[in-house]
């Protein structure tokens, strides 16, 4: 565990050192993957299904927006489907428009959710995102999970019945339009995955902010199995020919992968180093806020509990009754001799931690932050009032306050 | 001199400018009703828009029905059936988008008090600073 706590704090380290390297890389290999994806599916447009374009796009996304990489996924999806048959791309593109005018006006941080739910199916772990949008965000994901299902599913109706649609041709548009919004308005296997994200989503919600130790873990498992359920259900009652064994392996991998991600990503503050200008009357001011690392070494306190019964000293005639308290007391008598010095540089760890590690954007990271550091300044807190009493609780007090505030 | 309290201070007042600070200015520049009213029409408009696009996919949908069908149909009937339909539609969308936007506009101005404050905390060490110049 504490070589797994020292990989994170390296990582964090190396993020906040590497951040304006690492997000662009990151963007890029988020939109490399789901364009070739893309290209894998339908790849109809030839132009479109060439690696240098891919690239050339990818690269594009990685200095732009994130929800770029959304629209270009979209707008790849569209050329193929438009090279197969315009009525599927009308479908495709009312889809589109209705999951933006809709929803994603509301909350376009989700959108990312529509791009990384089939990049999950095509991985063969779907579950992974209704487990970990339900570990940190709201119920409102049920909605985000649920577009990415859908259009996951639309992709594979096309993909699937491409020959069918094709076959189509000389019978005209209409019967067309009418097959493929058939096909995809029946689709059991898409209302059931739709039906059972949702449920896992609510489920994960619920338990996670339950007061119960262990309630991450706790809603992960029990979200995966919720989720197993339903779509075993979905399978017996509507016939969605899903796999038994992928379902239960798939659900075991995204257990498994939720929780490094849980350890890695989620209760942890990747706080960015900013770089800030501004001015007084007097200098201009150019600052690198660079996050602090919250590394916390436990402190080691020895508490001796003497249970030795009276000694009876028989040959001097006297008896002597040594307690336990008497026993401890010469222990105790060096911690407190240091316990200013541990107490102020206590202090002045938690003060510049809260002065500094208020630099935290999104919300996730905001929550991750505020679990970090309240457990160090715990830490802190209780191992200064083990040894040094009531010298201690202003500052514990103070120290307190600040980290509030700067939240 | 460098006051190294007034630096962090103003560090994070401009990192909060740069970042949130920026959508929350654009929010906390409305008045409150202004805000939600005008979230809340853009919100119609859309409700619109993505109502008449799913009609427009149902009439293809149902095209050759209601072709072979038309002089059979109780046109009006179905004219009031949509114009309810659409109302429905627009007042839930409506609603749902005042909620959000007065809790998102609520959240804004917390911030840009708590920006303010820290503001005249800001103010008030530089008059300090500056007595104490006096003084010496």
């Amino acid at each position: 565990m504490a070589t797994l706590l020292v990989i994170k704090e390296k990582l964090k380290s190396f993020y906040s050192k590497y951040e304006a390297y690492l997000v662009p890389v990151l963007k890029f290999t988020a939109a490399f993957i789901s364009l070739l994806l893309v290209n894998k599916k339908l790849g109809y447009m030839t132009q479109l299904n060439s690696t240098a374009i891919v690239l050339i796009v990818a690269l594009l996304c990685s200095f732009l927006p994130l929800n770029l990489i959304i629209v270009m996924a979209a707008a790849f999806s569209l050329g193929h489907v438009y090279s197969l048959s315009w009525e599927c791309v009308i479908v495709l593109l009312v889809l589109y428009l209705l999951m933006f005018l809709l929803y994603f006006r509301f909350s376009p941080k989700d959108t990312i959710a529509v791009l990384l739910t089939p990049v999950c199916f095509a991985l063969k772990i779907p579950v992974v995102m209704p487990l970990s949008m339900g570990l940190v965000g709201s119920p409102a994901s049920v909605v985000s999970v649920g577009c990415g299902v859908i259009v996951y599913y639309v992709l594979s109706f096309i993909s699937r019945n491409a020959p069918a649609i094709n076959s189509l041709d000389a019978d005209g548009t209409l019967v067309r339009f009418r097959y493929f919004l058939d096909g995809i308005m029946h689709d059991r296997a898409m209302l059931v995955a739709v039906a059972a994200f949702a449920v896992t989503v609510i489920v994960v919600y619920i338990i996670r902010r339950m007061p119960v130790d262990h309630c991450w873990t706790i809603a992960m498992i029990t979200g995966a199995l919720m989720s197993m359920v339903i779509l075993m259900f979905g399978d017996l009652k509507y016939h969605t020919n899903i796999s038994i064994v992928g379902t239960i392996v798939g659900s075991i991998a995204a257990v498994g992968i939720v929780k490094v991600l849980q350890f890695f990503v989620f209760n942890v503050d990747y706080s960015r180093t900013e770089h800030i200008q501004y001015e007084d009357d007097e200098y201009y001011y150019y600052v690198k806020a660079v996050p602090k690392m919250t590394v916390t070494i436990p402190d080691k306190t020895v508490t001796k509990l003497d249970t030795r019964k009276p000694v009876q000293h028989v040959e001097s005639g006297l008896s002597t009754h040594r307690t336990a308290s008497q026993d401890v007391a010469p222990h105790r008598a060096s911690p407190e001799s240091t316990s200013h010095r541990s107490f102020a540089s206590a202090a002045q760890h938690t003060q510049a931690k809260s002065s500094m590690s208020s630099k935290s954007d999104s919300p996730s990271a905001k929550g991750s932050s505020s679990q970090s550091n309240s457990g160090s300044l715990q830490t802190n807190k209780s191992s200064l009032s083990t040894r040094s009493g009531m010298q201690t609780k202003p500052s514990g007090t103070r120290s307190t306050q600040g980290h509030s505030n700067s939240r | 001199m460098l006051n190294e309290e007034r630096i962090i201070m103003m560090t994070r007042m401009a990192a909060y400018e740069s970042g949130e600070g920026k959508k929350d200015g654009a929010i906390g520049s409305y008045f409150r009703g202004d805000y939600i009213g005008l979230q809340v029409l853009k919100s119609v408009i859309s409700a619109t828009i993505a109502y008449f696009l799913v009609c427009g996919i149902y009439l293809l949908y149902h095209f050759e029905t209601l072709l072979d069908g038309i002089y059979e149909m109780d046109l009006w009937g179905i004219a009031r059936k949509a114009a309810i339909a659409y109302i429905v539609t627009v007042a839930v969308y409506a609603l749902i988008s005042y909620v959000v936007y007065s809790y998102k506009y609520g959240k804004a101005k917390k911030k840009q008090k708590a920006y303010m404050s820290r503001l005249r905390q800001l103010s008030q060490l530089y008059q300090l600073e500056s007595k104490n110049k006096q003084s010496y």
